[in-house]
């Protein structure tokens, strides 16, 4: 478990809190350190930063902390700490408001893998409506290569490459790849949703 | 006598999952529910709407409510756990801001009226187990199976304040569902345990750590299948269990069914029809062993 002090930033703590307050729709200030959400997350001992822990950082004001640790990219939104939470704080609709101020603030993602697959699969939904689940991982697969032949990185590509072939071959011996591209045939419907997010005209 | 429920797939039942869309269809037709596939559904966004646009995480699934609303069914039912929990929490968040529902409203053919009511598979099965109407069709005991009902996440934690369909620690909805058809089922640790969603690929160290934990409670309880709701659950305990498998030095390897695969077994339905035997993990030596097929 990460023991790092946290700086308290007198100045802005409370622009922070309010931004990601407001964001997450989530009363950060409710919470009294029980730590009953450490004790369910999955994902906590890995990450060395438990829901409380998250929560701190940004009452504190740390910005730079609350932007750049690993439960923001590894958190798996399995609402766990957020259902047992006596104050009903979800800290993952915080690790989700998280990810989107990183990416606003022009960060380097922790886990840029995470944010490819995201971005990708948005891509691919927008595109023909629905997900297409080769083109999605195409796109995927695509960015987090490019990504790690630019850090010089050939094996970590040739390993992903394997490992995705792998899974594609069994899954092509149980038929279970489909090729048909399934559309929305209103997608302009769909793309005018996609429009009006990019507008910010939304929540 | 046919009642007719709107019925949303999602894109996981058109494509790497489309025997759970299969079997959906057969096992609600044999209840006596035609499932009434809504017109030009969209994606409803996943995770990963919710991970990247606050605003897209609500507007995709509200085209799908809008769709649903429009067809003046009282009911819709999602197979898919997690089209299911975007679904609900984009109805809750219209229901109480109109400002957000407007915005989406005024770039829909079909407006969203909120009155549709949405429900997951359990909820649909758990009013049939009640009626009596599973346990008339269901010709043949499961006798043998000794399952873990795997919930995952989405079934029953949700981020905002929406009614949950079962209990949120210790969901019993599959149980009462097995038991009706003769199969047994264990008490264990992990059922709502998180199979880490996408991460088994865009994080697999962390997904399979967390899919171990699972493997490893199910069979130290005895349990000699999984059974499943959800796709993406059920794709990731079938699909990497092997892999997992071998990292973690667990010997076992369980077939992990659909609920709608049980259902259908006991129904008399033939398994190749239901596409059992294209699980990633497979899944038909033990139901040969049992003699259930």
């Amino acid at each position: 478990m990460s023991t790092k002090t946290l700086n308290y930033d007198t100045t802005n703590a409370k622009s922070l809190l309010r931004e990601v307050s407001e964001r997450s729709s989530q009363n950060l200030s409710a919470c009294y350190q029980c730590r009953r959400c450490a004790a369910g997350c999955p994902v906590g001992e890995e990450t060395g930063v438990t829901p409380d822990r998250l929560i701190r950082m940004v009452v504190l004001g740390d910005r730079e902390e609350a932007l750049n640790n690993l439960l923001v990219w590894q958190c798996v939104a399995c609402y766990t700490c957020g259902t047992r939470c006596p104050n009903n704080i979800q800290t993952a609709r915080i690790t989700e408001t998280l990810k989107q101020m990183s990416k606003e603030a022009h960060l380097d993602p922790l886990r840029p893998r995470v944010a490819d697959f995201h971005s990708s699969f948005m891509a691919a939904a927008e595109h023909v409506g629905r997900f297409n689940e080769i083109e999605g991982m195409g796109l995927y697969e695509a960015k987090t290569a490019i990504k790690e032949l630019k850090k010089g990185d050939l094996q970590a590509v040739i390993d992903e490459m394997m490992g995705q072939a792998k899974l594609g071959m069994k899954m092509m011996k149980k038929k279970r790849m489909h090729f048909k591209v399934d559309k929305v045939k209103n997608v302009a419907e769909v793309k005018a949703l996609y429009r009006k997010a990019k507008q910010g005209k939304g929540a | 006598m046919t009642m007719e429920m709107a019925y949303y797939p999602g894109c996981s039942l058109h494509a790497s999952s489309q025997l759970y869309d299969i079997q959906c269809k057969m096992v609600f037709n044999n209840l006596g529910v035609a499932l009434k596939e809504i017109e030009d559904w969209n994606c409803c966004g996943a995770t990963a709407a919710a991970k990247t646009d606050d605003f897209l995480a609500i507007a995709l699934p509200a085209r799908n409510l809008g769709i649903a609303d429009a067809t003046g069914l009282p009911e819709i039912m999602i197979p898919c756990s997690s089209c299911y929990s975007r679904t609900l929490i984009s109805q809750q968040r219209l229901s109480c801001d109109p400002e957000i529902k407007d915005a989406i409203n005024a770039e829909l053919g079909k407006k969203i009226d909120g009155k549709i009511k949405v429900s997951n598979i359990l909820e649909v099965l758990r009013t049939k187990i009640d009626s009596g109407e599973i346990a008339a069709k269901a010709k043949k005991k499961l006798a043998g199976l000794n399952a873990a009902c795997y919930y995952g996440c989405l079934l029953t934690r949700f981020p905002c304040d929406v009614q949950v369909s079962d209990d949120v620690e210790n969901p019993q909805g599959m149980e009462i569902v097995c038991k009706a058809l003769g199969a047994e089922t264990v008490d264990w640790s992990y059922k709502t345990d998180c199979c880490g969603a996408s991460a088994s690929v865009n994080d697999a160290e962390e997904s399979q750590l967390l899919m171990s934990r699972i493997f490893k409670d199910a069979i130290a309880r005895g349990a000699n299948c999984f059974i499943s709701t959800c796709p993406l659950c059920q794709f990731n305990l079938d699909a990497y269990q092997d892999e997992v498998g071998k990292k973690y030095g667990i010997a076992e390897r369980l077939p992990v069914y659909f609920i709608t695969e049980l259902i259908g077994l006991s129904m008399g339905f033939d398994p190749i029809e239901m596409q059992i035997d294209r699980h990633l993990t497979d899944a038909m030596p033990l139901l040969k062993e049992l003699k259930l097929i």
